[in-house]
């Protein structure tokens, strides 16, 4: 049984989701107390601000806790509370760093990187945050939003318009807020931008994806009478027609692509389904990034995910690069970090109804560009 | 390039063909340095992605022990019956001590293994990581007679973006000296073209990050070694000093190459005779050694500086020869004539 083993692991590991979850709201010093290999790679992935104690040898031979203390009252001069993110090897030597900080304003997250995957470390980093609900906060809660995720500044945009148009206030924006706004504490309920990250806070009241945002509408009224849902639903219905109009026009040209899709479990079966409602496409392979994913298999391992791959020999790979160019036969869109293939600096979403557009537009442009291609090679 | 010693060593050991690297550590360690590496392979359009068996050392190893982990790493590794196995490591197994040079002397495949001890973090920096890498990979080269007119490079960075750009640039100058690389130590070169390695005449260092293999690798080869690629434009000309001279060329070919180097200057620099009478001001100093390329260009080019000057940036990488100050250069033009 090899079950570690691994060619090529596409996915981060527990520290660096659990820091992308520190690092979105502003107002805490995120320190992470380890090396500065692991300083680095979270550091260029998220771009913002990161401390770190970088551990050399001997620290790690006579004990850490002074270190970590020394860095702790440098940014205590900042009066921002410090959230501090254990890495590996202090995690393995078993000193007590939780107890050495007990009473002071520092948040401890204990989310080693091997202890798993992205989904993990997040988790641990929304409990040790403590965040409470608070009866008399009105609104909802937007749930889902990464720093590790290509749409997240698209998606929170949409996820805020699309309430601001039902009249539903936002209370607290999981991982992209103020600690000060967190303190507060959340309302009651939430709603998802994508839902392989949850934060575990608040009645989940439904995904803002496309395909669920109709539910999701209706549950928000039955949360909150007031709310008018309707001009999003005539939205979501305009949407849909010109998708299918936009789709039927390239189906009389072509057959309906056959599909492979890898991302995180939420963004996964939301490909799954507009590709399968609008181009009655195959999707052979469906992969999950997460490791709790439900309803479809979890696979990191690039060679395998590849082999899948060649397998179904797709038309269209609905993933990030590292699929794209180990199987460069097939049209590529982006939907999973990393995203290689294109300078991304605008705010995309692929929630809410602009990002179910956003998507089927997508998908149309790269079928049209890989058709016009292979056309042009065939002359 | 910051990072730790693993992340050092798989740039150098994942660009050698027909090589697999285990890495024995948690998956998420090898992601990272996997994820650099496909970032930089699309930066230079290149889609052949090295491949990275990691052992995928998880909660219950560290508590258990991870050798049987390496082993089932390098039972797989063999069995794509690979010219070399090359294993490094990260901090945890180094903390949870396990025994890896044995498990890899005890494999089947011992005589075809490779082991550098980097131990992530508890080995040093990244900068740590690439000279073991390089003077662990240097054991499989035998002492050889050497041949005339041949270099070989050494420690090329990898992961730099304009890597080939600058590789370019240096057999451009050796070009005109007359001389080869024969050896490119270790980039895209494969096992038995890293076995060459003492054949070549000079070792070339990309700059003082290989400091350390360099040393090691004329000493046991007994060749000169050239600490660094050229720095702008006067550098240029004094590596093809140092270069020839080291290759035991005449005083003659070396003029002959640099009066040729001093023409080709010339008439790049013509390219930016507009700019001549600006003034500006180049800011702090990003990376050691950019002022004073910066400085060059401006007296070869009659600018001026002044803390009142139009602002230009220097370069956040050591401009190599006169490509690489050009590339600078354009910047500068850009920024003066249009804001």
């Amino acid at each position: 049984m090899d079950k570690g083993l691994c060619v090529n692991p596409v996915w981060p590991c527990a520290m660096t989701g659990a820091c992308s979850v520190l690092a979105g709201i502003s107002g805490i010093n995120v320190l992470i107390h380890g090396s500065s290999g692991c300083y680095y790679y979270p550091r260029s992935l998220l771009k913002v601000p990161l401390f770190s104690t970088y551990l050399l040898e001997s620290e790690i031979v006579f004990g850490t806790v002074n270190r970590l203390k020394e860095v702790v009252t440098n940014l205590s001069t900042s009066d921002k509370p410090i959230a501090i993110l254990n890495t590996c090897i202090p995690a393995l030597t078993g000193e007590d760093l939780a107890g050495a900080f007990s009473g002071e304003s520092a948040i401890f997250v204990d989310a080693p990187g091997f202890i798993g995957n992205v989904e993990k470390g997040a988790k641990i980093a929304f409990e040790s945050l403590g965040i409470k609900t608070n009866a008399s906060r009105e609104g909802v809660n937007i749930d889902g939003v990464s720093l590790l995720d290509l749409f997240w500044r698209g998606n929170l945009h949409e996820a805020e318009r699309l309430l601001s148009q039902m009249g539903i206030p936002v209370a607290v924006r999981f991982a992209k807020d103020s600690y000060e706004n967190l303190e507060k504490g959340a309302a009651l309920h939430t709603v998802s931008v994508n839902p392989s990250y949850p934060s575990g806070v608040g009645t989940m009241l439904g995904s803002l994806l496309f395909p669920d945002l109709k539910d999701t509408c209706a549950k928000l009224r039955e949360t909150f009478p007031n709310a008018d849902i309707d001009p999003i639903l005539e939205e979501w219905k305009r949407a849909d027609e010109q998708l299918f109009y936009s789709s039927d026009k390239y189906l009389r040209k072509h057959e309906p692509p056959v599909v492979a899709v890898c991302a995180q479990e939420s963004y996964a079966v939301f490909a799954k389904t507009m590709m399968e409602r609008y181009f009655g496409s195959e999707v052979p392979v469906i992969l999950a990034r997460n490791s709790d994913a439900v309803s479809i298999p979890c696979e990191t391992d690039l060679t395998k995910i590849t082999g899948h791959i060649a397998d179904c020999s797709p038309d269209l790979i609905l993933g990030s690069t590292f699929e794209a160019n180990a199987y460069p036969n097939a049209g590529f869109l982006g939907i999973t970090p990393p995203d290689r293939s294109r300078v991304s600096i605008s705010a995309r979403p692929i929630a809410g109804v602009e990002g179910g557009i956003m998507f089927i537009e997508n998908v149309l442009n790269t079928l049209i560009d890989t058709a016009s291609l292979k056309q042009k090679k065939n002359r | 390039m910051a990072g730790c010693t693993l992340t050092g060593a798989l740039s150098v050991a994942c660009f050698i063909p027909g090589a697999v690297t285990v890495v024995h550590a948690p998956k998420g360690c090898a992601h990272q340095t996997f994820s650099m590496l496909h970032a930089m392979m699309n930066e230079a359009e290149t889609k052949i992605v090295p491949e990275i068996l990691v052992s995928g050392l998880s909660d219950k190893d560290v508590i258990f022990g991870g050798e049987a982990c390496l082993r089932r790493a390098l039972d797989r590794a063999a069995e794509k019956d690979p010219e070399l196995i090359i294993v490094v490591t990260s901090c945890v197994p180094e903390t949870i001590g396990d025994d890896c040079l044995a498990v890899c002397r005890e494999h089947p495949y011992a005589d075809r293994t490779l082991y550098i001890p980097t131990s992530g973090f508890l080995g040093g920096s990244a900068k740590d990581g690439e000279n073991a890498a390089l003077i662990g990979l240097s054991t499989l080269a035998k002492q050889a007679d050497p041949i005339p007119g041949t270099v070989g490079i050494i420690g090329e960075k990898n992961l730099e973006s304009e890597v080939e750009e600058n590789f370019s640039e240096v057999a451009r100058l050796l070009d005109l000296l007359g001389l080869t690389v024969t050896v490119r130590f270790c980039r895209n070169a494969g096992v038995s073209d890293l076995r060459k390695l003492g054949t070549v005449s000079c070792f070339i260092l990309r700059d003082g990050r290989s400091a350390d293999a360099g040393r090691e690798l004329g000493k046991r080869f007994d060749r000169p070694v050239i600490g660094e690629f050229p720095r702008g434009l006067s550098g240029s000309i004094a590596f093809l000093q140092e270069t020839g001279k080291a290759s035991g060329l005449s005083a003659e070919k070396i003029e002959e190459a640099i009066m040729k180097e001093n023409e080709h200057q010339k008439k790049m620099l013509g390219k930016f005779a507009n700019l001549s009478g600006s003034e500006v001001s180049l800011g702090v100093e990003p990376f050691e050694g950019t002022l004073a390329v910066a400085r060059e260009a401006l007296k070869r080019l009659g600018m001026t500086e002044s803390p009142e000057g139009i602002k230009v940036r220097l370069p956040f990488y050591l401009p190599v020869g006169v490509s690489g100050t050009m590339k600078m250069l354009y910047l500068w033009r850009r920024a003066i004539l249009h804001g």
